[in-house]
């Protein structure tokens, strides 16, 4: 499927190790993407598919069954800016079935997608928050149409893998149509519709 | 035959079955044949032309209905909501009050001899429903009321008929607030003749209470069972409303004519009895229980000033009293009835004259009511909104602060996007009518532009206590949530909303909101089209639309929406500053110029006119005139970064790099979401670079 992109440059700014922790927090002036995306796995269980990872159901997982890399692809109908993956993993129950190292790649389709984060975890148990930003502020969001999360290794060098959930976030959109900025301040906000 | 025939309209309204009830009212192979019911059937009719869009004959109609009866109240506001309306004053005119006085008189007559047989009709009907289905919002919640509704007046018809040849009246539906509210209290169904009738309620009215009503009024009202039925009786629309205002009218005449009993001009009903009603309440005044009116009454007489002559009893089981427990749902039953005090009908026999002149009196004083609180509404409904005010001001102190009256206020404020006052008075609004539900969906709004979770919570919470199944709930429920950008259960809640009412427009405007906010165009502009059929002049729905196009960059479209909500609502600035945007995207910048020229005159207090001025100004390279306006901006709203960071942009343009990075800093101090701060960050990085083609900043 994807072929593997090198991106070795990007992948020295990868984050550290990340651990999860148990509470989902995610900045007000975000909210959840994909939606209307088309999500798709590399191969599953019966039982333990793709819609696993969005039902909002934290026991319920995806379970892959081929070889790795195992890979999670989300499309999107059309480019969208995005700024934070997170997904739910938990090492006590999953053990040698949680993902360790973790490659993000982004891009327009399956034929040139770039890797543009490569995070490794260490017995995350709870929601893992990785941040799709560059240092550059300009780089705070990514435009793309389709972002592939690839699972390179396991834990305890397990085959398969397990992820409870997955969910991607970006910007709100203005609500006040083509304006340049949005706008902070009480006065502005109470004038700047109808309803 | 011809009653049968109503009802049957009646119950195909309810149904929805908009073809049949126009063929039972107004028969296809009979073009001349009378429509059944005189007023109240024109009136139906009327509803049912208006939503099948035939606008003119549905005019036609309601005007038909009005010079039949003057005083029915609902058809009138049909008019105004449809735009039609010359004057008020045409209606609620002479010639109006010598039709009513003439009805009037000749029922009196009459009277005394059905009485007993009048008496034995409405008892059995006992139900009464609401003039027809009140149409805007129809609060049949319950099936109970539907069939009420449906009974009432055919019964009550039946009843009348013997009476008096053209009643007409009976079908309005004089709801006494009184009555219904309070539960308790009320009166069920007070009969005509409340005296006579003790005896011969059964079922549902309480006998005893009828008896007791007049003066128990009050006692009822502590019981307070019916505070469920109250809201919903609330919430009932226009018909009652006519009632109810004739009754509130009569109050003043009632204070004159009551201890004639006929005094209370109008024919209908109620309003000897409301006022009766209604003093009682007054006195009472926890008015929480009433509506609107009661808690002007103040403390007149109880004795509820019965005309003899009234016919049109609409009797109104009420769900209160025993029954209410039971049928608390049903109840919004009003009952009009006269009831005659014993002592009114010795009056009646012998003081036949004395009658009459304070019937004039009373009629005279009860249309020129109505003329002002129509020419208000009138202007309300033309979205003139300061002269709405200015007419309600004439108002006597007692009948302005009334529920209706006071939320009509504020409504005009809202449209003048003066959100504060409007604020302030629904707040008085509710205070002196706390389960009138109408209207409340208006005030849900204004509290989600003001951002105030805490009252607005309050408020939903409120209102669907006070009645689960009314539409203005879940839409204030909704705002709620979307407040807190929760935009998938707000949706839910306005859904919620349109299933409880689909001819409720404002429900499918809220939720073509939400899905434009969850970015789904297309179900939005559906909701937006379904809310513009129920209600082509509901200028929100407009907006919406041209909120859409605008976004989809469409802007022809958005040009020709705007405008069309402006046209029908001319005084809103923030509709005339979006107008401007759409031209100025349209490239046509000094139309746009001169329509936020008007903004910001319409009112000084919205700041988003001004900015987009500077906006206009920037891409037409006036930076010093865009300089100044924001300016001007900063001294009124100085925590917005949105103006530093336009003021930024035009001192990069200008080449004035110190000022722009200041304004840049400063903006960014404010703490704007991660979008700008992209984006102001990359201009002062770009800051000593040339601007490139377009406008990235």
């Amino acid at each position: 499927m994807a072929t593997e992109s090198e991106g070795e440059e990007d992948a020295a700014t990868a984050a550290g190790k990340l651990t999860g922790i148990p509470q989902l927090s995610v900045e007000d002036d975000l909210r959840e993407m994909a939606n209307k995306a088309a999500w798709s796995v590399s191969s599953c269980k019966p039982g333990n598919g793709v819609l696993s990872l969005r039902d909002d159901n934290l026991d319920t997982y995806w379970q892959s069954d081929g070889a790795q890399p195992h890979l999670v692809n989300i499309q999107f109908q059309k480019k969208v800016k995005l700024q934070l993956l997170v997904l739910y993993v938990d090492f006590k129950l999953d053990e040698s079935y949680t993902p360790s190292k973790i490659s993000i790649r982004a891009g327009d389709g399956f034929h040139n997608l770039k890797e543009i984060k490569t995070v490794e975890l260490v017995k995350p148990v709870g929601w893992v928050h990785i941040s799709l930003s560059g240092t550059d502020p300009r780089e705070t969001f990514i435009h793309t149409f389709m972002l592939q999360l690839a699972v390179l290794s396991n834990h305890l060098n397990g085959r398969d893998t397990h992820i409870r959930q997955i969910k991607v976030y970006g910007p709100r959109p203005n609500p006040v149509p083509r304006q340049p900025f949005h706008f902070t301040s009480p006065e502005f906000i109470t004038y700047s519709c109808l309803r | 035959m011809p009653q049968s025939r109503y009802l049957f309209a009646i119950s195909c309204f309810q149904m929805n079955l908009l073809r049949e009830a126009e063929a039972a009212l107004s028969p296809a192979n009979e073009p001349n044949s009378e429509v059944p019911n005189g007023a109240a059937g024109h009136y139906l009719l009327g509803l049912i032309y208006r939503y099948t869009s035939r606008r003119s004959s549905a005019v036609d109609h309601f005007t038909q209905a009005l010079s039949i009866d003057p005083l029915l109240w609902a058809a009138y506001e049909e008019l105004c909501i449809l735009g039609a309306v010359g004057g008020a004053s045409d209606y609620f005119s002479d010639v109006a009050a010598s039709r009513i006085q003439q009805q009037y008189l000749s029922e009196s007559s009459s009277h005394k001899i059905s009485i007993g047989d009048e008496d034995r009709s409405i008892q059995s009907s006992r139900v009464l429903g609401l003039n027809d289905s009140s149409p805007k919002q129809p609060k049949n919640l319950h099936s109970n009321s539907i069939k009420e509704i449906s009974n009432t007046h055919v019964v009550m018809a039946a009843g009348q008929a013997a009476n008096s040849g053209s009643s007409n009246l009976s079908l309005y539906n004089t709801p006494s607030p009184v009555a219904s509210q309070l539960s308790g209290i009320a009166p069920p169904p007070l009969c005509r003749n409340g005296f006579f009738n003790a005896v011969s309620c059964d079922g549902s009215s309480k006998p005893a209470a009828n008896a007791a009503i007049l003066a128990p009024r009050r006692k009822a009202m502590e019981e307070g069972r019916l505070r469920k039925v109250s809201g919903r009786l609330f919430s009932d629309s226009g018909p009652r409303r006519s009632t109810r205002l004739s009754g509130e009218a009569t109050a003043g005449i009632n204070s004159n004519a009551s201890q004639a009993g006929g005094g209370t001009g109008t024919n209908h009903s109620s309003s000897s009895r409301f006022l009766g009603g209604f003093s009682s309440s007054s006195s009472k005044t926890s008015s929480a229980a009433f509506r609107t009116m009661t808690g002007r009454k103040g403390p007149s007489c109880i004795s509820e000033s019965f005309d003899e002559g009234r016919r049109k009893t609409e009797v109104f089981g009420d769900s209160c009293g025993e029954d209410a427990s039971a049928t608390m749902s049903s109840v919004a039953i009003f009952v009009d009835c006269r009831y005659l005090e014993e002592d009114k009908i010795n009056l009646h026999a012998g003081g036949l004259s004395v009658h009459d002149s304070k019937l004039i009196n009373g009629i005279r004083e009860l249309l020129g009511l109505l003329r002002t609180l129509g020419e208000g509404y009138r202007f309300s409904c033309m979205h003139r909104s300061q002269e709405a005010l200015e007419v309600y001001q004439k108002l006597s102190q007692n009948q302005y602060n009334t529920g209706w009256v006071l939320s009509q206020i504020g409504k005009a404020h809202f449209e003048m996007v003066d959100y504060f006052e409007a604020a302030r008075f629904f707040d008085l609004a509710r205070r002196v009518s706390p389960y009138s539900l109408e209207g409340m969906d208006i005030y849900s709004t204004i509290l989600y532009h003001l951002k105030e979770e805490m009252k607005l919570s309050y408020l939903a919470q409120e209102l669907i206590s006070t009645d689960r199944l009314a539409p203005q709930a879940w839409c204030a429920m909704g705002n709620c949530y979307s407040l807190q950008k929760d935009h998938e259960t707000a949706l839910k809640n306005f859904q919620r909303a349109v299933h409880l009412d689909s001819r409720f427009a404002y429900a499918h405007t809220l939720s073509g909101h939400e899905y434009v906010a969850l970015e789904d165009f297309e179900n939005g502009i559906k909701c937006y089209q379904r809310a513009l059929q129920v209600d082509e002049r509901h200028y929100n729905s407009w907006y919406g639309l041209g909120v859409i196009y605008l976004r989809q960059e469409k802007f022809q479209f958005a040009e020709h929406h705007f405008r069309r909500a402006f046209f029908i609502n001319p005084r809103s600035s923030v509709l005339m500053c979006y107008l401007g945007m759409s031209l100025h995207s349209l490239r046509r910048n000094e139309e746009a110029l001169e329509m936020i020229e008007k903004a910001i005159l319409a009112d000084p207090k919205n700041p988003l006119p001004l900015y987009q001025k500077a906006n206009i100004l920037l891409s037409l390279e006036r930076y010093d005139e865009a300089l100044m306006n924001l300016d001007q901006l900063k001294e009124c709203a100085p925590q917005e970064t949105s103006v530093y960071a336009l003021m930024g942009k035009i001192y990069k343009k200008l080449n004035m790099h110190e000022k722009a990075m200041f304004y840049f800093g400063l903006a960014l101090d404010l703490k704007p979401p991660a979008t700008d701060v992209a984006i102001i960050k990359s201009a002062m990085e770009k800051l000593y670079l040339p601007d490139e083609m377009g406008d990235s900043l």
